[in-house]
């Protein structure tokens, strides 16, 4: 018996030796592979072909998340109109086979749509010019269960981009990967971030010429926050630019940095009390835009941690924050704050829309932001100056945008603090007038912005909270209570010249979807409780509804089959922040039961988890 | 009743204070020396809803809850609960947030206290940060009493719903 039982022992040990002989050659190959990549990678001729693609796409196609470069979420699309949307149909559906919050779009280039899903992040292609849209290829990375504790706020993933032949979307446990769009083959594989370290990614990565640029989550859980640009032909990291902290790391140059109401060195060190910036947050989780006339990529920033405002006294520079950088090196050329001296978890990360707009009689270069904190801004997207500044939902916190200073009024009743015990009434809630996961969109034709909106308020405590790696640092009870109205969210349509609200469709429940216009002047979105809706454009009005089966949190697309004709996507599947408020709406785990939210009457009786594609058409 | 958490996104409870010296204040309170000698956790704390091949369970160490049963601990625990930032991921009264409920009265790895000492002390695949380095095993005792203390709520209200 024992002599059986060590021969046993041996024979493993072989079986298991040549296994890992096997892995190893692997190894090496793909090193091998990698190497020839970034010669290659590394010609004129190969860069210069991708400068071109940083254009605009081909009209028919939806190659990075927002569609274009200055994520207006524009489609130029025009057969589906106002006229024929109430006879639109669902035409095709699909079971990601996923559970977690679909927040996020599909891609389409040529004849493949692209889906990546919530964590475990598993990427199809599905052929559009067969009957029944049958998969080309379906990749599953090996990505780490331990990332599911380190997302603040379920397990999302915002989407992929298409550059260069490839699908570069990021993996929840702090990888970019890059797919090989026609094969389904890993092309490069890269380690941004660290979960041990509180970093886990949901963004969408943005391409511009050879840059991929990306960025972590990690607001709740103390991260240095920042934002690293890739190589996009082998992966390397070849730049990271902080967001707060020494100037060095946020790669201030001398003589490059100027924003528009500050000035002096060292501004994300010395507006945070005792190195606090070390664990100040400002993540980026959101969405990112470029301007190829200025050569400047835009994005926000998180919230700054921990909850606790007195704990980190001063502003919190580059919390909350909107911040425009050189694609190439990572050069910070300005940087604007919404929320100085954040206290009350009003991240940034919402999309910086691109546009030229009409103020005043004079022609400008703007950037409309929509922020968690409740106003919307007009900035000047060549200095970052504030040109217009109003509240699109109820706000309380501020009285108004002061447009000589950049500085928000703040209420100081509002203020919270360790100190300030349970400050009641705040408007808007921590989830934001508008979550930054709910993208606006905008029609050069109507000259206006539509957005997914919020209504509500919160009472808000904090406590001091020590740092612990890897674990939550947040310290905060605030719970919510229904803003004024009778209704809990709303979609509208926003004159971004004039900063005022042109129509406004109120929903049941929060708005948490992203938006799409087309140049059909029909306007989309999905609700929370399970509908994907067409509106005129210019008056709000319901064109066209179909119950897709789960809440929607993801964002509609438009693009043109190869038959021809004009298609709509989505996604359905409830979760992001709604797996943690509506848990009522979660039916997979027996072991984890959950009251109803009385804030959200009836929302799980109307719509569970379960991640769809649905594409729409005539 | 139970208190609940009910719509608040992001949540923790009460004080300040450095957790290494919260452990030590809990393991203090008891006197100099500890009534119960901490138990050192070791691989093989069993899991009643295993199925041993064979029906033959495998040997491993008797690990048992020194505190069990007794309330001013498990008052301690519930301020662990909040400083060790439990509440952040598990929510106010541990009702459950991004991570799950555990004052539901069920148990994804075992309905036992050994098996939520190793979840805690060892943490779990799913993203449950291992506690035992910071906590030590007289610490994750103390939760754990804290945790198996909460009643479980007499019925299960998902199920019903208002006329709408």
């Amino acid at each position: 018996m024992r002599w059986s039982v060590a021969r046993d022992h041996d024979m493993v040990r072989a079986i298991v030796g040549h296994i890992l002989r096997k892995r190893t050659g692997m190894r090496a190959c793909v090193a091998g592979f990698l190497a020839i990549t970034a010669i290659a990678g590394a010609t004129g001729l190969a860069r210069a072909d991708r400068r071109a693609s940083a254009g605009a796409p081909a009209d028919g196609e939806w190659p990075m998340p927002a569609g274009d470069a200055s994520a207006t979420r524009y489609s130029p699309l025009a057969q589906i109109d106002v006229a024929n949307a109430p006879r639109l149909r669902p035409v095709w559906s699909f079971s990601t086979g996923v559970l977690g919050g679909h927040e996020g779009q599909p891609l389409v280039v040529g004849d493949t749509m692209y889906v990546v899903t919530p964590w475990p992040n598993v990427l199809y292609a599905f052929d559009l010019s067969r009957p029944g849209y049958p998969l080309k290829w379906k990749f599953r990375p090996d990505v780490s269960r331990a990332a599911i504790g380190a997302a603040c706020c379920d397990v999302v993933n915002r989407g992929a981009v298409y550059a260069d032949g490839k699908i570069i979307y990021n993996l929840l446990d702090g990888h970019t990967i890059a797919v090989d769009a026609a094969t389904g083959r890993p092309v490069w594989e890269t380690k941004i971030a660290s979960v041990a370290d509180g970093q886990t990614v949901t963004m969408a990565p943005f391409v511009i010429g050879d840059r991929v640029i990306v960025g972590a989550s990690g607001g709740e859980f103390g991260i240095y926050g920042w934002i690293k640009g890739l190589d996009l032909a082998t992966g390397r990291v070849v730049w990271t630019g902080h967001n707060l902290g020494p100037d060095a790391g946020m790669l201030i140059r001398p003589g490059q940095f100027h924003p528009p109401y500050v000035s002096g060195a060292e501004l994300g060190v010395r507006s945070w009390a005792r190195g606090t910036w070390k664990h100040g947050g400002a993540p980026v989780w959101g969405w990112i835009s470029y301007d190829p006339k200025r050569d400047l990529l835009y994005y926000g920033t998180g919230n700054a941690g921990p909850y606790d405002a007195e704990q980190r006294a001063g502003d919190n520079r580059w919390a909350s924050s909107v911040l425009a950088r050189r694609p190439e090196n990572g050069a910070l050329i300005w940087a604007y704050q919404f929320t100085p001296h954040d206290s009350w978890d009003y991240d940034a990360t919402g999309a910086m829309i691109l546009a030229n707009l009409t103020i005043g009689g004079k022609r400008v270069p703007a950037l409309v932001h929509f922020d968690k904190n409740g106003f919307a801004y007009t900035l000047d997207r060549s200095t970052g100056r504030v040109l217009v500044a109003q509240p699109f939902t109820d706000v309380t916190w501020a009285k108004s945008i002061d447009l000589a200073t950049g500085r928000p009024v703040v209420n100081p009743a509002m203020q919270t603090g360790d100190t300030k015990g349970d400050v009641k009434g705040i408007c808007p809630s921590l989830e934001g007038g508008v979550s930054p996961a709910s993208p606006p969109a905008y029609s050069p034709r109507t000259h206006l912005f539509y957005t997914s909106t919020n209504n509500f308020c919160m009472d808000y405590t904090v406590h001091r909270i020590a740092y612990i790696k890897g674990t939550p640092y947040m310290g905060v009870s605030s719970p919510y209570t229904a803003g004024p109205g009778g209704h809990l969210g709303a979609f509208i349509a926003w004159d971004a010249t004039t900063g005022r609200v042109v129509w406004k469709d109120p929903e049941p429940y929060p708005s948490w979807s992203g938006a799409l216009v087309t140049a059909g002047d029909v306007a989309f979105y999905g609700t929370l409780d399970g509908w994907f809706k067409a509106v005129d454009a210019r008056t709000g009005k319901l064109l066209y509804r179909f119950k897709v089966g789960s809440g929607v949190v993801g964002a509609p697309i438009a693009f043109r089959g190869p038959d021809g004709r004009q298609y709509l996507a989505i996604y359905a599947g409830i979760g992001g922040d709604w797996a943690l408020l509506a848990g009522d709406t979660l039916s997979d785990d027996p072991t984890d039961l959950r009251a109803p939210n009385p804030l959200l009457e009836n929302l799980a009786s109307r719509t569970s988890q379960g991640g769809m594609v649905w594409i729409f058409g005539l | 009743m139970r208190p609940r958490r009910t719509q608040s996104g992001r949540s923790s409870g009460s004080r300040w204070a450095v957790p290494a010296l919260l452990v030590l204040a809990v393991a203090g309170s008891r006197g100099a020396t500890p009534a119960h000698a901490p138990v050192i956790a070791a691989p093989g704390v069993a899991n009643p809803a295993h199925i041993a091949a064979g029906g033959l369970p495998p040997p491993g160490p008797v690990v048992r809850n020194p505190y069990r049963g007794e309330s001013a601990i498990a008052r301690a625990g519930g301020k662990l609960f909040v400083s060790m930032h439990c509440s952040d991921c598990h929510g106010d009264a541990a009702a459950g947030a991004v991570g799950p409920n555990l004052g539901d009265g069920r148990w994804r790895y075992g309905a036992t206290d050994a098996a939520v000492f190793r979840s805690i002390y060892f943490g779990r695949p799913r993203g449950m940060p291992a506690f035992g380095g910071v906590l030590g095993a007289q610490g994750v005792w103390v939760l754990v009493t804290y945790l198996r203390s909460l009643p479980p709520p007499a019925d299960q209200p998902t199920e019903r719903f208002s006329r709408h």
